[in-house]
């Protein structure tokens, strides 16, 4: 879905296991404007982000099967993309509860989607 | 079987004594004696089957099948009949019988007809009943050779099953006896004890320019030294175990001393020892103090028993305000120990895959080392069985004591001269260990050793139930998140079912409904025992990007997740509503969101004001919407709702009862 987009479309990356929260997901990058790739979990994302280097955002889910979960992915693309700006979601933890890499941002699900598009568009503009 | 003939008194006294002697009369029905009855019908092929036990004015059942009283007078009992046979008796018709045609078992209800009964014979040769099967048509061919055998074999059963009772009986009656001499005695020693140190009154004399004391023989036995007729005052201020209390050379020369003191010592072999002492000064001309004289007694009894109901007392409060079980155990040790003047005191939680337990941090006089850390029950020698096994242990003198072998030593080297170890079970099974030690040889009294067993069990109490509570927050977290994560579900679902709609208004207001509820969720979720009404206001300034403007003033109202959840709605919808026409549509709106707990009226009631000003001129809404229905519900569904569209804005009131705001559900 949108792969082969055009570059100049900002590109994000969903990360989620669940499938329909990330088809959910994916249709709301899109309705903000964004080409949008996506990954079932953290081992596939790192395998697409190694792959190709147009993507400005990675918006992750924490709680996924795998080596890795979404807060060690996060730390992996800050330490090996840093210029990708990355949001991070949970139902199962608050803030408080994790360790977010420093410029990433959290949204507890379920997430307000006015609120999570203008984010991606912030970051976007950057 | 030899006997001699006896008269039928005598036979009857002895059948009577054997009854006695079983101690089955009148007990409840045991599976034994009713799996005989069962097997005597099924053979026989009767609907009833009874082990009858005559006394001398009844027949009472120990087991019964087919007959439903549990006894009868001895003028309906056939069995009474064949006590004097030493075979079967067998009546084919009761109705026709001289013996049985009157009995009213016969010639009324149930109208038994056929009888069949074999004695129950103890080893003394004295039958004591019968095993008999009863059908209620007359068996003119009575029983077959085999049915015979069988209701004799089975009714030898009953007299091996009744001797085996009296067997365990008598033993438990021997032991019963035993321990109550036993306790009898400890009781009256303990007594004596007592008595003896409370009767202790010694007397002294302190000349205070020499500082050379005069002591009666009961005060250096008190003291615990040799009977002399004086001493140096210094050989009884050195054994003051806490400083400052007991006269000194200064404060005697200046009559300052306390009168009226009690102190403890520490005796060179009966321990630590409470002393009463009074005293009077007697002066010289110019008033200067010349003796100090008074009696001094021995009041560690009394001392003792007043300490550790206050230690009991005491414990209960540190429990209470405590919630790390570490922690219960140390405020607990520290209690104990002091309560029992010991050297060290503690309690150690049982770990079964290591075999060991693991004592906390404990409780020790000065100068005495802890044992805390893991200690495995191989260390604890041959009386870890009994400890397992859930028995007090106390031990008056280690170096005495054969179970403990070569394990005695090191117990002695740590100042553990006398030890006393008492599992606590949790629902059977050891859990907790409470443990006193004392620096010297000593008898243990029933006192303390209550006074040890119920700190153990309060300790374990209070564990059981913070290890509850823990649980249950552990539950209630992982069920809100499981909660949440059915939120991004619905939402999810939502978002891809409600994708063609057209009217994006409206999946907009829906998704932002879900979320409201899912954010007073998060409230509840966050706080123990429901939500504050502060944290729900502030999360709806924070949902809307609002907090500035949105003013919230009110007391600390904590509402049930009802309550809370009602109020999420509510007010998402009132703060959209706003964000729409009202205030907040406008860059210099204010809201205020005011709550009162009015307790005027019969019942609390919890009132709040919503109050826009700044915002366009308010206009009455178009249509009732969803939105509009759920203002007017109010505050938890049951109305009490007034708004005004007047200026300076619009302007929400409503009240509900406090108590089904806070309600759980």
């Amino acid at each position: 879905m949108g792969q082969s987009a055009p570059p100049r479309m900002p590109v994000v990356l969903v990360v989620e296991d669940e499938p329909l929260q990330r088809m959910m997901a994916a249709d709301l990058v899109e309705d903000a404007g964004f080409d949008v790739v996506q990954a079932w979990g953290a081992d596939e994302a790192i395998r697409i982000l190694e792959t190709r280097s147009d993507i400005r955002i990675v918006f992750t889910d924490v709680d996924m099967p795998g080596s890795m979960d979404g807060l060690k992915l996060a730390a992996s693309v800050q330490d090996r993309w840093p210029p990708i700006q990355i949001i991070v979601t949970s139902g199962y933890f608050r803030l408080a509860d994790i360790d977010l890499p420093p410029h990433s941002v959290f949204f507890s699900k379920p997430y307000q989607h006015e609120k999570l598009t203008a984010q991606l568009r912030k970051m976007a503009a950057v | 079987m030899t006997q001699e003939p006896f008269t039928d008194n005598q036979v009857l006294d002895r059948r009577l004594e054997l009854l006695e002697a079983y101690n089955v009369l009148n007990t409840p029905a045991e599976p034994e004696f009713d799996d005989i009855v069962l097997i005597a019908s099924e053979a026989c092929r009767t609907p009833v089957s009874l082990v009858s036990l005559v006394e001398d004015d009844r027949q009472w059942f120990k087991a019964r099948i087919g007959f439903e009283a549990c006894e009868t007078p001895l003028d309906q009992s056939v069995c009474a009949h064949s006590l004097s046979s030493p075979d079967l008796l067998i009546i084919p018709d009761l109705a026709l019988d001289v013996r049985t045609r009157n009995n009213t078992l016969v010639t009324d209800d149930p109208h038994i007809r056929f009888y069949a009964g074999a004695p129950l014979v103890s080893p003394e040769g004295i039958a004591i009943g019968t095993l008999c099967v009863i059908d209620t048509v007359p068996r003119p061919e009575g029983l077959d050779a085999s049915q015979r055998r069988i209701l004799t074999a089975l009714a030898r059963q009953v007299i091996v099953h009744l001797e085996a009772r009296r067997l365990s009986h008598r033993k438990d009656e021997l032991f019963k006896r035993q321990k109550g001499v036993a306790a009898n005695i400890r009781a009256d020693a303990h007594r004596n004890m007592a008595a003896q140190e409370a009767g202790r009154i010694g007397t002294f004399e302190i000349d205070i320019a020499t500082g050379t004391v005069s002591t009666s023989p009961e005060f250096c036995r008190i003291f615990d030294v040799p009977v002399a007729s004086t001493y140096p005052t210094s050989t009884f201020e050195a054994m003051a175990i806490d400083q400052g209390i007991q006269s000194t050379d200064a404060t005697r020369a200046d009559g300052s001393a306390l009168t009226d003191v009690e102190y403890r010592i520490k005796t060179p072999l009966r321990g630590i020892r409470w002393v009463s002492r009074q005293a009077t000064f007697d002066r010289d001309e110019r008033g200067r103090p010349v003796t100090m004289r008074g009696t001094a007694q021995d009041v560690t009894f009394q001392k003792r028993s007043v300490l550790r109901v206050q230690a009991l007392l005491d414990l209960g409060d540190r429990l209470r305000e405590l919630d790390a079980i570490e922690d219960m155990t140390v405020a607990a040790s520290d209690l104990m120990g002091k309560a029992l003047d010991a050297v060290r005191a503690g309690f150690g939680i049982v770990d079964y895959a290591s075999e060991s337990i693991v004592i906390h941090p404990d409780w020790h006089a000065p100068g005495y080392p802890s044992v805390a850390g893991r200690h495995f029950f191989r260390d604890y020698g041959a009386i870890i069985g009994d400890v397992n096994a859930g028995k007090t242990v106390a031990i008056s003198d280690v170096g005495a004591d054969l179970r403990l072998a070569d394990r005695a030593e090191r117990l002695i080297g740590l100042g553990a001269k006398a030890i006393v170890l008492v599992p606590i079970l949790d629902h059977g099974r050891f859990n907790l260990m409470a443990f006193v030690h004392f620096d010297e040889p000593r008898k243990w009294t029933d006192d303390e050793l209550n006074f040890v067993r119920n700190f153990g069990d309060r300790v374990q109490s209070a564990i059981a139930r913070r290890n509850a509570e823990a649980e249950q927050a552990l539950m209630n977290r992982e069920i809100g998140h499981r909660l949440k994560n059915s939120f991004a579900m619905v939402q999810a679902i939502a978002t891809q079912t409600l994708r063609p709609v057209t009217e994006r208004q409206h999946v907009t207001a829906f998704q932002q409904r879900l979320f409201a509820l899912s954010k007073a969720h998060d409230i509840l979720l966050n706080e123990q025992v429901g939500a504050p009404f502060g944290a729900i206001v502030a999360s709806l300034g924070e949902t809307l990007g609002m907090e500035g403007r949105l003013l919230a003033e009110g007391p600390p109202v904590m509402l049930g997740s009802r309550g809370a959840l009602s109020l999420g709605l509510l007010l998402h919808e009132l703060g959209t509503n706003a964000l729409k026409y009202g205030a907040f549509s406008v860059p210099e709106g204010i809201v205020s969101a005011k709550w009162v707990v009015d307790g005027s009226g019969t019942e609390p009631m919890l009132r709040f004001s919503w109050s826009e000003t700044g915002g366009p001129p308010p206009k009455l809404p178009t249509s009732r919407g969803f939105g509009t229905k759920l203002i007017q519900m109010g505050l938890i569904g049951t109305g009490a709702v007034t708004v005004s569209y007047e200026p300076p804005g619009f302007s929400a009131k409503m009240s509900a009862s406090l108590q089904q705001l806070q309600q759980a559900n």
